[in-house]
């Protein structure tokens, strides 16, 4: 206690001799407590996401807390939210699991005045100020498609492995890449055969992967939006001996697919980087606190050392900066 | 046995009672947040529908069966109740059709497993899997969420000067209820005497196979009631919903002292230890402690807290042993 | 006494008829299983098809074996996934931080940890008189806790894992995958010390009727554990095959395997109530699990049904166990009044 007392007020009078602007409310400028929850802790995506943030928040002269169940389940997180909101916090952070079951504990959170941003998954539209989106739908479909093509240039049948029916993303990546399949000359060499689910599971993945290849003696490429499902069918189809002939891509952290572009089975993944996402979220939640920050359409968000970011409907910072990774490229990144 | 079993009960709860205690000291050590009583009623609401599911497997391992189903019972009920919903039916006609239903799932159960004499855990893991997936058949891939508030009302409102919880009250009507039905009815008896010996309870006539499923379609229609709250809590009807939670369920039961072999156990003794796991969590959750550690911590509390009264049990055996021998000498 | 002796020895003969049938059973429905698919499609029966599934199946099988065993003693192991998640993690772990390490000291390093942490339960359970749910139910929330505090949010990928070792597991002898080989070799193994080895049979003995194998003088505890040892040893294994085959090595490994398992060795016969099935029944049920699971792909059925599906498998199977067990056994098998 006496310990977050010393650093709240060290940080406080750091702000004070950095202060140059002058804030607009009556707000404080620094110093915010902010509670941050991710879908699940443990999976090495969400702690760079959570890394990000804490760095952000140091920057900045906040204090940020990272907690969590170990297993994505909607109540557990509502528990941790409820938690959160007793401890009187600032601001709140979180990938949600269930858009909706997290929406009563948000809104009650807003209405003390505690500002909520969410990140990578995002909650019903009124339960947050702002939703912090790696990439948008349309933008996410388009660079998984892109990928097929650098692996497959003349096309062929696709397939997609998703996480569950009732991930939302997911499912959005794969309505709107079927769609580009069909009405985007670019795209047309594709044909979407098959959509399988495997619950971020990597055992499951690996065989749904297999399967879908005895289904479709034609598969070309397999696309994953989830980074546990893509490694896992890259894995598969080194395994099998389907090296050459089928693809797999999609969203994967680079150190879970570098083997596969360095013996050359695969050729290009996407992805985004976790640790400046949650850098941007805790940044943005921060210059909401501080009165700097409106969310609203249209409204431009400056990030020191980042970049800018245009704010679209209903709060949504699109944050929007995905990676392609190839056997060339794949080096330069460490997470 | 009856000798023993009067009076190890009631020291196991005394046992649960002093670790609430120092889980509630250890709690507001732990965090300067903890101590409010608003904060605690608060606190309670994620312990409703693990509990209300917790005092139906209660009643099924008294008759020495289990059924770990109930989970997905809960996400046939939220389904239904927002289909119930979309069509239009008023929350006084949706939700007894939903506690129905509830009570027909845990019929099926019970019939399979009393009827036909199946054994309980290789069922319920098979309805586990074929309830989730008739979640996900009925509800499709995009959950519910329309209600209105008559739906939400249950989950959502507090009574007594606005601390608390409906659904605490709830919780607290169901526990009095199933503690009446299990240790001052005829009913009661008659599941702990089918645990502890269906055989002679059969020659004694009672009904063991009318008693085993009347105990499932009571614990059906509580995991009927907690869809209920659980809609009324997070407003979201999915096939997923309380998925993984029947583990919590179980250890809740079996640390409040439920043989679960059937015959021996209180329904106090469960409810005591739901408030000490709740305390738990609720402490180390606002001492934010990380997800890992609060596993650690309730699977060392789960194995410490059985293993002890095996190993006074030993002690005391021993010290018989070497008395008795004494004695002899 | 003597009665008892007797009917002991008459038994047997049923025994090993009854414990026949029971795989009979679980081959009808995977012949059921196998004709239905390659009559709904055209992909189903073909080599590389039946190849596929069969290393799908081979660590549930493994697995399924573990739990087998265990569940012949009148026990459970819930803490078969978190077991195998540990073991898998910390030797690839370990493998990835000492690239140099000799293949067969790699081998052992999974066994003996499945074999401590089995030896933890077996212990709680034959020892501690803990009730085999709650025990392992408190050490599957500990050993994965353990783990996830261990890894530190980090996981061991494929490109620091030792190459050999994934190229071992992905090599085939004429056209069957090494995998397989592996799986079938240990359930084989597995069988026959349960069938052959006094030691095997008593596990039998001690889970059929736990007051006759006292009286007979047999020491339940000490087979118990023997029990959780054998499941803790080869859950190491099945972990450590579960990790290089799929690759990247998360905390997470094998969470759920726990009902898996248990599905599989249900659906191959094997009673929650001791004393019958074989490991070889527990082994086609991960298999049927397997095929149901290629089929439904195959067939483009929608996720939902197949969970329906395999939950009414399960029901299916142990109905079916049942009836032919009271068909057979009638007085000698009912356990419970009707």
């Amino acid at each position: 206690m006496k310990n977050k007392l010393f650093a709240a007020l060290g940080a406080g009078l750091l702000m004070a001799g950095l202060a140059i602007t002058p804030s607009l409310v009556e707000a404080k400028d620094s110093g915010f407590k902010i509670m941050m929850t991710p879908k699940w802790t443990g999976f090495p995506y969400f702690e760079l996401t959570g890394e990000g943030a804490k760095a952000a928040a140091k920057e900045l002269g906040d204090e940020l807390i990272y907690a969590g169940a170990d297993h994505a389940e909607a109540s557990l997180q509502v528990e941790t939210l409820q938690n959160f909101v007793t401890q009187k916090p600032d601001g709140i952070i979180l990938s949600a699991i269930d858009l909706n079951a997290v929406a009563p504990v948000l809104k009650n959170a807003r209405k003390k005045g505690i500002a909520v941003a969410t990140y990578d998954a995002d909650a019903a539209v009124p339960a947050r100020d702002m939703f912090v989106n790696q990439l948008s739908y349309e933008q996410a479909a388009r660079v998984m498609l892109d990928c097929a093509l650098i692996d497959v240039p003349e096309g062929g049948e696709i397939a997609f492995i998703a996480a569950s029916p009732t991930s939302p993303n997911h499912m959005a990546h794969i309505k709107i890449m079927t769609n580009l399949t069909q009405t985007e000359d670019k795209y047309k060499v594709f044909k979407v055969v098959d959509t399988q689910f495997a619950n971020d599971d990597d055992a499951k993945s690996y065989d749904v992967a297999v399967n879908l290849m005895q289904a479709h003696p034609n598969l070309k490429v397999i696309i994953s939006s989830s980074a546990v499902s893509a490694p896992a069918a890259a894995r598969a189809i080194e395994a099998s001996g389907h090296v050459g002939k089928v693809y797999a891509t999609g969203f994967a952290l680079p150190s879970a697919i570098k083997r596969y572009l360095e013996n050359g089975s695969e050729k290009a993944f996407a992805f985004w980087d976790p640790w400046e996402l949650g850098y941007v979220t805790a940044y943005a939640l921060h210059e909401k606190m501080a009165g700097k920050f409106q969310p609203t359409e249209g409204a431009v968000l400056t990030v020191e050392k980042v970049g800018t970011f245009k704010t679209a409907k209903d709060g949504e910072v699109v944050y929007g900066k995905p990676l392609i990774f190839t056997k060339d490229t794949v080096e330069k990144y460490k997470f | 046995m009856s000798m023993r079993t009067r009076t190890a009960i009631p020291t196991w709860e005394l046992v649960l009672c002093v670790l609430i205690v120092a889980a509630g000291v250890w709690s507001s050590k732990l965090s300067p947040y903890y101590l409010s009583i608003d904060q605690i009623f608060e606190s309670t609401r994620h312990f409703i529908i693990p509990g209300l599911l917790a005092l139906g497997l209660a009643m099924v391992v008294s008759t020495g069966e289990i059924d770990i189903s109930l989970a997905s019972i809960v996400a046939v009920g939220t389904v239904a109740l927002s289909k119930l919903a979309a069509a239009g039916f008023s929350i006084y006609v949706a939700a007894p059709i939903v506690i129905v239903i509830g009570a027909l799932c845990g019929t099926l159960n019970g019939v399979l497993v009393a009827r036909y004499g199946l054994p309980s855990l290789a069922v319920t893991l098979g309805t586990m899997g074929a309830y989730r997936g008739l979640a996900f058949i009925v509800g499709s891939e995009v959950g519910y969420t329309d209600f209105d508030d008559s739906f939400l009302w249950i989950g959502s409102e507090k009574l007594f000067g606005d601390i608390v919880p409906i659904s605490f009250c709830v919780f607290v009507t169901a526990a009095i209820g199933v503690w009446l039905l299990m240790h001052r009815t005829f009913f009661g008896r008659h599941c702990f005497s089918i645990g502890l010996n269906p055989d002679a309870s059969w020659f004694a006539g009672v009904e063991v196979v009318k008693v085993k499923i009347r105990t499932y379609a009571l614990a059906g229609a509580l995991a009927g009631i907690a869809a209920l709250v659980w809609v009324g809590q997070y407003g979201s009807a999915r096939g997923d919903n309380a998925d993984g939670s029947i583990l919590f369920v179980v250890t809740a039961v079996v640390l409040g002292g439920m043989d679960i072999n059937g015959g021996r156990g209180t329904i106090s003794g469960v409810v005591l230890s739901l408030l000490l796991l709740g305390t738990i969590r609720n402490g180390m959750g606002l001492a934010n402690f990380g997800g890992p550690t609060q596993t650690v911590v309730l699977g060392v509390l789960l194995v410490g807290g059985v293993l002890r009264p095996a190993l006074a049990a030993t002690l005391a055996r021993l010290r018989r042993h070497t008395s008795d021998k004494q004695a002899g000498a | 006494m003597s009665g008892a002796i007797g009917a002991v020895g008459a038994s047997r003969q049923f025994t090993k008829f009854v414990l026949r049938m029971r795989e009979t059973g679980v081959l009808v429905f995977l012949a059921i299983l196998g004709i239905a698919f390659s009559l709904l499609t055209s992909t189903f029966f073909t080599v590389q098809n039946i190849t596929a599934v069969a290393s799908s199946a081979a660590i549930l099988a493994i697995a399924a074996c573990a739990q087998a065993i265990v569940l012949l003693t009148r026990n459970l192991d819930v803490s078969v996934g978190s077991m195998m998640g540990f073991a898998a993690y910390l030797t690839a772990d370990f493998a990835a931080t000492h690239p140099g390490i000799s293949p067969i000291v790699l081998v052992f390093i999974p066994m003996g940890i499945g074999l401590v942490l089995g030896t933890i339960n077996g212990l709680l359970v034959a020892y501690g008189k803990v009730q085999a749910l709650i025990a392992t139910l408190g050490t599957m929330s500990l050993y994965r806790g353990l783990i996830y505090i261990y890894a530190h949010g980090q996981e061991v990928t494929s490109s620091r894992l030792p190459h050999w070792l994934l190229g071992f597991i992905d090599a085939r002898i004429s056209g069957i995958p090494v995998l397989v080989m592996l799986a079938v070799g240990i359930v084989v193994v597995v069988s026959l010390f349960l069938q052959y080895f006094p030691l095997g049979r008593r596990i039998y003995a001690v889970g059929s009727n736990p007051v006759a194998s006292f009286f007979f003088g047999l020491r339940s505890e000490r087979i118990v554990l023997l029990a959780y040892m054998l499941c803790g040893l080869l859950c190491g294994v099945a972990g450590f095959l579960y990790a290089v085959r799929v690759g990247t090595v998360t905390v997470v490994l094998a969470s759920g395997w726990e009902m898996s398992s248990l599905a599989a060795a249900v659906i191959g016969g094997v009673s929650v109530a001791g004393g019958s099935g074989t490991v070889i029944g527990a082994a086609l049920g991960a298999v049927v699990l397997a095929t149901i699971d290629n089929g439904l792909v195959l067939l483009n059925v929608s996720e939902f049904w197949r969970m329906f599906i395999q939950g009414a498998a399960i029901v299916a199977a142990v109905a079916a166990d049942a009836m032919i067990a009271s068909s057979i056994g009638g007085a000698f098998y009912a356990r419970r009044p009707r």
